[in-house]
């Protein structure tokens, strides 16, 4: 993984593999805060910043603390509790400095501990050994990613709103067929890199 | 093995001790917002601690924005003017407020958070409210829908009020309804009873508050209210008083006819009662005692459809109908009226009053309507 | 599926005891969109749109209000109109604050009676809604159609 670029990692994060729409993490808050443009975009800014502080987090906690001690297989718990606490800091500092991000968010902060893209991009940075970069450019950009699905489908859902729907398909029914067709519609992106 | 198990307890350790000093740190700087002042109409001054809403910070200061809703942000009862300090509107206040309001900076006091210093607008009036612990000391019907409350005042004993004013009565749960709500209920008791606040309560279908008072509520309980509120009192004039009233809005003539009787006062004044049959008629007795009493005062109960086993020989028609027979027979342009009941009477007498020649800026009204 | 805690301080204003002692939910278990719908399915089938209804329900009304309580003969119906002090908030969540208002309208020919509110009036109108089955002020819309003799305006 020494060769790709930051930059490579950071677009092909959001697009080509983009954590949810093609590795379908952090599908509970995807499906239940799709339901409005506004908290949909501040629940996307909540995880990428959450995505960022923690993957930069964890890798010098994998690489100074897990690898050398030959600790590596406690790094799901390790990790698990890192990113509980940066939550915590950051739900403390929404609502300090924006107490409306704070009501709408609401619940779906702490929720965000246990959203598995965190914990997967987490993961995949190990795994895949990137470097404290490449790792910091691949937790953004999956983070912009999610954002980006997350708005995407909050938009479609704002619009379906005003059509017929059957009524079997309503709500989350009709919200995972349009994530599949979105996801689709991604798969599109896959020529251009490919990380893996 | 040994040294893995004692490598893992170390590193666990070290790990969740290094984050749980952040987290209390960042309690400890983030979460605390210390004391705040809240300065209010520019000359009174208050300490509160920070991080609870402006609603329950002034109401610990003892100083009470009125609040149907116990602070849930459905009333819309505790607005109040927020020059500074309340930061941007929230989304659970928007749908409650006008634009004129947003744009002359008024906040839902209750869902305002006190994270620094404000500086705030309230009614002057608002000061001399207070919460009052009472005890029940009657409960009796007046009539089948109608009850009168007596409530003792324990804490604080004493209520200082004018006559026509209002408190709110603190309902509790009961049953289905989990929360507590508050509603308006005019004092019927007099000035000078200062110990004491009589409320009569009609029977609302489905109402939550008055619901409770008629079958829930023991003598003997304990129960809050709030008070006392409100602008509708008697004004200085010359002119003849005609009061109008039905169900329970006997209970601020009442201690309104209480406090004349005191000043002896020479204007005439005529009590338009309207019911629909007998059986909504009360304080029959009491009226007559105002009426020996108080010179020049004159009760007029009228029945709407009165039953034929009622026998009933008095007036007849809806209130609107002697109200403006006697008007016609009067002088108008000084009289002054006095009006309290559901809002269809109110609006149908006003009109009558207006159409009689009685100036508009001389009829009062409850304003809970 | 989860809400927000502003989606779920606005569905609590249904329950029993924030607005109304009884809720508008009655035993109904369905989502109040899906209640909606239902009734909505009922109107297509009965040929009436919400409006119709709701202006008929205001009609009665607004006749009711000259009684003052006392029970007013409209010829083939009579009205019955009791207004209390106070307004009642609207639950779905706008600033909408409606009188306390309760009618009784009654049809002579087919001596039945049907009591409804200003808030119902106002929240089929706007908002299609006729209560959960079960609810005190339940409105069935076919009763409604057939009792006050609502027919379409279209």
């Amino acid at each position: 993984m020494e060769g790709l670029s930051p930059w490579v990692l950071f677009f092909a994060a959001i697009f080509t593999g983009n954590i949810l729409l093609t590795y379908f993490l952090g599908m509970c808050s995807f499906l239940s805060v799709s339901k409005q443009l506004k908290t949909a975009f501040g629940l996307g800014l909540a995880v990428t910043f959450v995505l960022t502080i923690t993957a930069a987090l964890n890798w010098l906690v994998y690489w100074y603390l897990l690898d050398p001690l030959g600790l590596e297989y406690l790094r799901y718990i390790v990790f698990i509790v890192v990113i509980a606490a940066s939550v915590q800091l950051l739900e403390m500092f929404i609502e300090r400095y924006s107490e409306s991000l704070y009501i709408n968010l609401g619940i779906f902060l702490p929720l965000i501990t246990v959203n598995c893209a965190i914990l997967g991009v987490s993961l995949f940075m190990v795994i895949r050994k990137y470097t404290f970069i490449q790792s910091v450019a691949f937790g953004v950009g999956s983070g912009i990613g999610w954002l980006i699905a997350i708005v995407a489908m909050a938009g479609i859902r704002e619009r379906i709103n005003e059509k017929k729907i059957p009524a079997a398909l309503q709500g989350p029914g009709i919200a995972l067929i349009i994530s599949g067709i979105m996801a689709m519609a991604f798969i599109g992106f896959s020529g251009m890199v490919q990380i893996q | 093995m040994t040294v893995l198990i004692l490598k893992t307890i170390f590193l666990i350790t070290a790990i969740n001790g290094v984050l749980a000093v952040l987290l209390v740190i960042a309690e400890r700087y983030l979460a605390n917002y210390g004391e705040c002042k809240i300065q209010i109409n520019d000359q009174k001054e208050i300490q509160v601690n920070g991080g609870t809403s402006l609603l329950s910070a002034l109401s610990s200061q003892k100083i009470f924005l009125p609040s149907a809703c116990g602070g849930r942000g459905t009333c819309a009862y505790c607005k109040c003017k927020v020059q500074n300090g309340a930061g941007p509107l929230l989304p659970t206040e928007v749908p409650f407020l006008t634009q004129t309001e947003i744009e002359s900076q008024i906040r839902l006091s209750c869902q305002v958070k006190v994270k620094q210093d404000l500086q705030i607008s309230i009614p002057e009036a608002l000061f001399a409210i207070q919460k009052f612990d009472s005890e029940i000391e009657l409960i009796q019907d007046l009539t089948y829908d109608i009850k009168l409350i007596r409530l003792k005042l324990l804490e604080p004993d004493h209520i200082q009020f004018k006559a026509g004013q209002y408190v709110q009565l603190v309902s509790q749960p009961y049953g289905k309804v989990k929360g507590s709500v508050q509603r308006a209920y005019s004092i019927a008791s007099p000035t000078y009873e200062t110990g004491i606040v009589d409320l009569m309560i009609r029977l609302v279908p489905e109402g939550i508050c008055t619901t409770w008072v008629h079958e829930v509520l023991k003598e003997k309980d304990h129960v809050q209210i709030i008070g006392p509120m409100g602008d509708f009192k008697m004004h200085e004039g010359e002119g003849e008083i005609i009061m109008v009233a039905g169900g329970s809005g006997m209970a601020p003539m009442v201690s309104l006819l209480s406090d004349i009787l005191c000043k002896s006062g020479q204007r005439k004044i005529t009590y338009f009662f309207g019911a629909v049959t007998k059986r909504d008629l009360f304080f029959l007795d009491e009226m007559a005692e105002f009426e020996r009493k108080i010179p020049n005062f004159t009760f007029v109960p009228a029945l709407s459809d009165p039953q034929p086993d009622d026998g009933w020989k008095g007036t007849t028609g809806l209130i609107t109908v002697p109200l403006a027979n006697y008007l016609s027979s009067i002088q108008t342009d000084k009289a002054q009226g006095y009006l309290c009941g559901s809002p269809g009477m109110i609006h149908a007498c006003i009109s009558v009053m207006k159409e009689k020649g009685m100036p508009g800026d001389q009829i009062f009204f409850d304003p809970f309507g | 599926m989860k809400l927000t805690p502003q989606e779920k301080a606005t569905l609590d204003l249904f329950l029993p005891g924030t607005i109304s002692k009884d809720g508008f939910l009655g035993d109904d278990s369905r989502h109040v969109h899906d209640i909606v719908q239902m009734d909505q399915r009922e109107l297509t089938r009965l040929g009436i749109d919400q409006k119709d209804i709701a202006d008929r329900m205001s009609h009665f009304i607004e006749a009711g209000k000259k009684g003052l309580e006392t029970t007013v003969d409209l010829g083939d119906f009579t009205v019955q109109v009791q207004w209390q002090r106070g307004l009642i908030l609207c639950p779905f969540g706008e600033k909408r604050r409606v009188p306390k208002l309760i009618a009784i309208v009654c049809n002579k020919k087919r001596e039945q009676c049907i009591r409804y509110s200003q808030l119902n009036e106002h929240m089929i109108r706007e908002h299609g809604f006729f209560e959960g089955s079960g609810s005190t002020f339940r409105l069935n819309p076919a009763e409604l159609v057939q009792i006050l003799e609502i027919q379409s305006s279209s």
